[in-house]
């Protein structure tokens, strides 16, 4: 729901923005910076013309013209004033005098023929006519003043001039009018010019103005939509984390309930495989074989997709550990042959393994995970390969940052892929193609897983194939070498002990996932003579029963990877006759009834109660390996549980005692040491596991604490345990957590008891 | 040459009032009479030019535009500031007056700021008075347009006479 508000929100607003407006507001942004653009033009011009009109002013100098026309008047007068003087009788003629009169009055009226005068006061009669007047006197006036000729001034010739200066007052006074008005008019009209410039460009700046308003307030409205816009977007990011923690939420929950529901389909499902076991032996005709080993491959088919399920939803929920053990690379590259040769021979394929001399004999990494993904790798090349070979080998390499790797590559002549199929390759249930997933079968998983389990190590799988020719599969990982030690000491003594009960040393093989437990078991057995050696699963035990021959198996029910069901199936069903009659005898707290029955269906032996006693021990080892009284022995499952609801004691004195008489004290002390210390982190295990609702996880860890707790006879502590692993999938998370409390209460109570009791030396600091 | 006679009667009567360490009498007619603030006069407190003596000046000469030709014309002649210095004037304010009596003030400044010609040549021939000589005051107009204005149009005094130092 959210999602679609998101995208509506999404769609909504590009709708808005991606239709008219936009184009159209840039538009009016083009429109007003032109208009803009205008007006600063033509205020530029209008102020260019006024700098014109100003220089031609200060250039033609109009206002000189009139005051040099004024003083050619002026001097017209005092050159007339000298001229009538010089004519009187009495006065000494001062020629030089007159002379320079007349120069200087001759000079203004040279000026008149300037070219910018003439310019002022074209097309004006008042001015053309004198001035023709004026020239036309000075031409006469310079035979008798002119310089030319310097000669005595001859009065008489004056005096015929002097009416024709005379003559000149008129049209002189005239002309200095004339031109006095015209510069009057010029000026009005340049002041009426600049006039209407500056109302011009008073409109232009009001113009102006208007449009800068105009751009102000489009710019504010620009930023309210961007301030709306980066709200909108604000608003769509959290509906948008919303959904996502939603979806993720959904994601996770169903991640859960497939992982739950895959550990729930399997244990009915091992009950199934026994049941088809054990119909196998009750004397079925041809045809009835044939439909039960039909049914049989069905069934492991199905568990192979089970468990491909269930690594799936760990791995994509991110609660697939990794262990770190040693791990010897020979010894798991042929166990790796030795269940893949027969498949390969069933298709006529060579199987070769190959590895390069430089690789260390051990090193340390997940062993179940390593051969995991070794066995998708080698099983798809078998799968997928008609004839031919199938090639594993591995050898050191170096990875992209320079560390040390390990590579190995599993290389088929099969019928190989294209390069969209490579592409497809890696993902989800996805197969090379349709009609090959019908052919070959497979859940899809199983490449996924592998490269998921390969990059959680820090390394990958990588693929390259040619069609028709074959593939070629790398898987790499962080090589981390163990230097070789001394092999490391079984803890076994190999003179048989009178309080072996008379059976000789036996080759006791104890399947038990929890270290408490396994030291235990090792104590107990060494204590009786015999050579205990331990797996930590079902596939460690089958593995080890394959390489090896024992006595007798002790198998814990509840272990990972594979339980002790699914173990005792696999052991009965190894072709080696002598491997598959080993006596298996199951160990578990539980005590119903049908809890043995699953066992026996499976094809175990017989079944040991926890806590395991050493006389119970020593009672089963005489019944099946000779003793003279094991047909007396009482019951075997006779391990009492206190009645639900009872309070239990803290400690369990009887059991602590036949602990006692099965080791010495110091080594139960040392036991119950390593059991109290290892409490804390079990609480840690449980309230993480609480916390993350991993019912799994609780379960196992429940069920693990329990069955150390009551190998010491710690039973109020056992019991809250078993509430613990009974109730993990369906009590409500507050009673469990109540549950967990309780059980470090009682961790302590009972770490009291044991000193109180002396078995323990109390905690100091 | 009438005038030349006249004024040599007048160099004549001022001749024995000139000072021991003063500016070379004229010889010719006088073309420009520097008064006032003058230490070394040559003929009473004023000094006073005739043409030879403004042509033992420094001659320097510039091609300039006027509001008065409507070509550029070359005009040649003493700078006003060497005038000035040959017979010592030093004062703020210099009143230039022509034939026609035109009169203006120049501040004394401008003849050391501006290359301003005493010209007495036009396209190297003399000035006849109705060609505004015989002497010419004339600022470098085409070098720097602040001179390109009424100010200095108006400071350039044709047909000078004489100059008063203030």
């Amino acid at each position: 729901m959210a999602t679609e508000i998101a995208r509506g929100a999404v769609e909504g607003g590009s709708d808005a923005r991606a239709s008219t407006p936009r184009p159209r507001r840039f538009t009016l942004f083009g429109l007003m910076g032109v208009a803009l653009a205008l007006v600063v033009a033509a205020v530029a011009l209008t102020q260019a013309r006024q700098f014109a009109l100003l220089k031609q002013t200060v250039v033609y100098q109009d206002d000189y013209v009139v005051l040099s026309l004024y003083q050619v008047e002026a001097e017209y007068l005092r050159l007339r004033e000298h001229w009538v003087r010089a004519l009187h009788a009495g006065a000494a003629l001062d020629r030089d005098a007159l002379q320079l009169r007349y120069d200087i009055w001759v000079s203004r009226v040279g000026l008149l023929h300037n070219e910018r005068t003439a310019r002022l006061m074209v097309g004006n009669d008042d001015y053309g006519e004198p001035l023709g007047k004026m020239d036309a006197f000075i031409a006469r006036a310079d035979k008798v003043l002119g310089t030319a000729e310097p000669k005595p001034v001859n009065a008489a010739a004056l005096a015929t001039l002097l009416p024709e200066l005379d003559a000149l007052a008129g049209p002189i006074h005239s002309m200095t009018l004339s031109a006095s008005h015209h510069v009057s008019e010029q000026i009005a009209e340049r002041n009426s010019a600049v006039r209407q410039h500056n109302q011009v460009a008073l409109l232009l700046t009001v113009f102006l103005s208007l449009l800068v308003l105009a751009f102000g307030l489009m710019a504010m409205r620009q930023m309210r939509l961007l301030g709306e816009r980066q709200r909108a977007l604000v608003n769509l990011t959290a509906h948008l984390r919303e959904a996502r923690q939603q979806a993720e939420a959904a994601s996770e929950a169903k991640s859960v309930f497939l992982a739950n529901m895959s550990h729930e389909i399997r244990t009915p499902f091992h009950g199934l495989l026994g049941m088809l076991s054990l119909l196998r032996d009750t004397g079925l005709n041809a045809r009835q074989m044939d439909y039960l080993r039909t049914a049989t491959e069905s069934a492991d088919h199905l568990l192979t997709i089970l468990n491909d399920v269930l690594d799936m939803s760990l791995l994509e929920s991110g609660r697939l550990a990794l262990s770190e053990e040693a791990v010897d690379l020979r010894d798991l590259l042929r166990e790796v042959e030795s269940l893949m040769r027969p498949q390969a021979q069933l298709k006529s394929l060579a199987l070769h393994i190959d590895t390069d001399p430089g690789v260390p004999e051990k090193v340390r990494a997940d062993r179940t995970r390593v051969k995991q993904v070794l066995f998708n790798l080698v099983n798809n090349a078998v799968k997928f390969s008609d004839r031919g070979v199938v090639v594993l080998d591995l050898h050191r390499a170096s990875g992209n940052d320079g560390s040390d790797q390990l590579e190995f590559v599993v290389t088929d002549t099969g019928i190989g892929m294209d390069q969209a199929t490579l592409e497809r390759l890696f993902k989800r249930f996805s197969q090379g193609d349709e009609s090959r997933s019908r052919r070959h079968g497979g859940t899809g998983l199983g490449l996924e897983i592998s490269r998921s389990l390969a990059r959680l190590m820090g390394g990958d799988v990588t693929a390259k194939s040619v069609p028709g020719e074959g593939s070629s599969f790398s898987f790499r990982m962080p090589l981390h070498a163990i230097t070789p030690a001394p092999p490391p000491v079984l803890p076994a003594t190999t003179a048989a002990d009178p309080a072996a009960g008379g059976v000789a040393s036996l080759r006791v093989l104890v399947a038990e996932d929890h270290p408490v437990n396994r030291q235990y078991m090792a104590a107990l057995l060494e204590g009786m003579g015999h050579r205990p050696f331990f797996a930590g699963n079902g596939l460690e035990a089958v593995q080890a029963i394959r390489e090896q021959r024992f006595d007798i198996v002790l198998m814990d029910l509840h272990m990972p990877l594979l339980d002790g069901v699914g173990a005792t199936l696999s052991i009965r069903a190894l072709p080696d006759g002598v491997a598959a009659t080993v006596p298996i005898i199951a160990l578990t707290a539980d005590a119903f009834a049908q809890t043995r029955e699953r066992c026996l269906m499976a094809g175990m032996n017989d079944f040991l109660a926890k806590p395991v006693s050493p006389e119970r021990l020593s009672a089963m080892f005489r019944r099946l390996f000779g003793g003279g009284h094991a047909a007396d022995t009482a019951p075997l499952v006779s391990a009492e549980l206190p009645a639900s609801g009872s309070t239990p004691q803290v400690l369990d004195r009887s059991t602590l005692e036949a602990a006692l008489r099965a080791m010495p004290r110091d080594r139960l002390a040392y036991l119950l040491q390593s059991f109290f210390e290892q409490g804390p982190e079990m609480v840690e295990r449980l309230r993480v596991a609480l916390r993350d609702g991993q019912a799994l996880d609780l379960r196992v860890n429940a069920h693990a604490a329990r069955g150390a707790a009551l190998n010491f006879g710690l039973s109020a502590l056992a019991q809250t345990a078993q509430a613990l692993h009974e109730g993990a999938t369906h009590v409500p998370a507050h009673e469990i957590a109540r549950l967990i409390q309780r059980y470090e209460q009682l961790l302590a109570a009972s770490r009291e008891a044991c000193e109180a009791a002396g078995l323990l030396e109390p905690v100091t600091g | 040459m009438i005038t030349r006679r006249r004024l040599l009667c007048c160099l004549a009567a001022a001749l024995p009032a000139a000072p021991a360490v003063a500016l070379d009498a004229p010889a010719g007619p006088v073309v420009l009479t520097v008064s006032g603030r003058v230490r070394k006069p040559n003929q009473g407190e004023a000094a006073h030019f005739d043409l030879a003596m403004l042509e033992r000046l420094p001659q320097h000469s510039f091609v300039t535009r006027t509001p008065w030709y409507s070509v550029p014309r070359k005009f040649t002649g003493p700078l006003l500031r060497d005038v000035l210095a040959a017979c010592g004037a030093q004062g703020s304010n210099v009143r230039a007056t022509a034939l026609n009596d035109y009169r203006v003030d120049l501040p004394f400044d401008d003849a050391q700021r501006f290359d301003v010609l005493v010209a007495r040549l036009l396209d190297d021939k003399p000035m006849a008075v109705r060609d505004k000589g015989p002497l010419f005051i004339i600022y470098p107009f085409d070098s720097s347009a602040e001179l390109r204005t009424t100010v200095y149009y108006s400071r350039s005094a044709w047909q000078l006479k004489s100059l008063e130092v203030q």
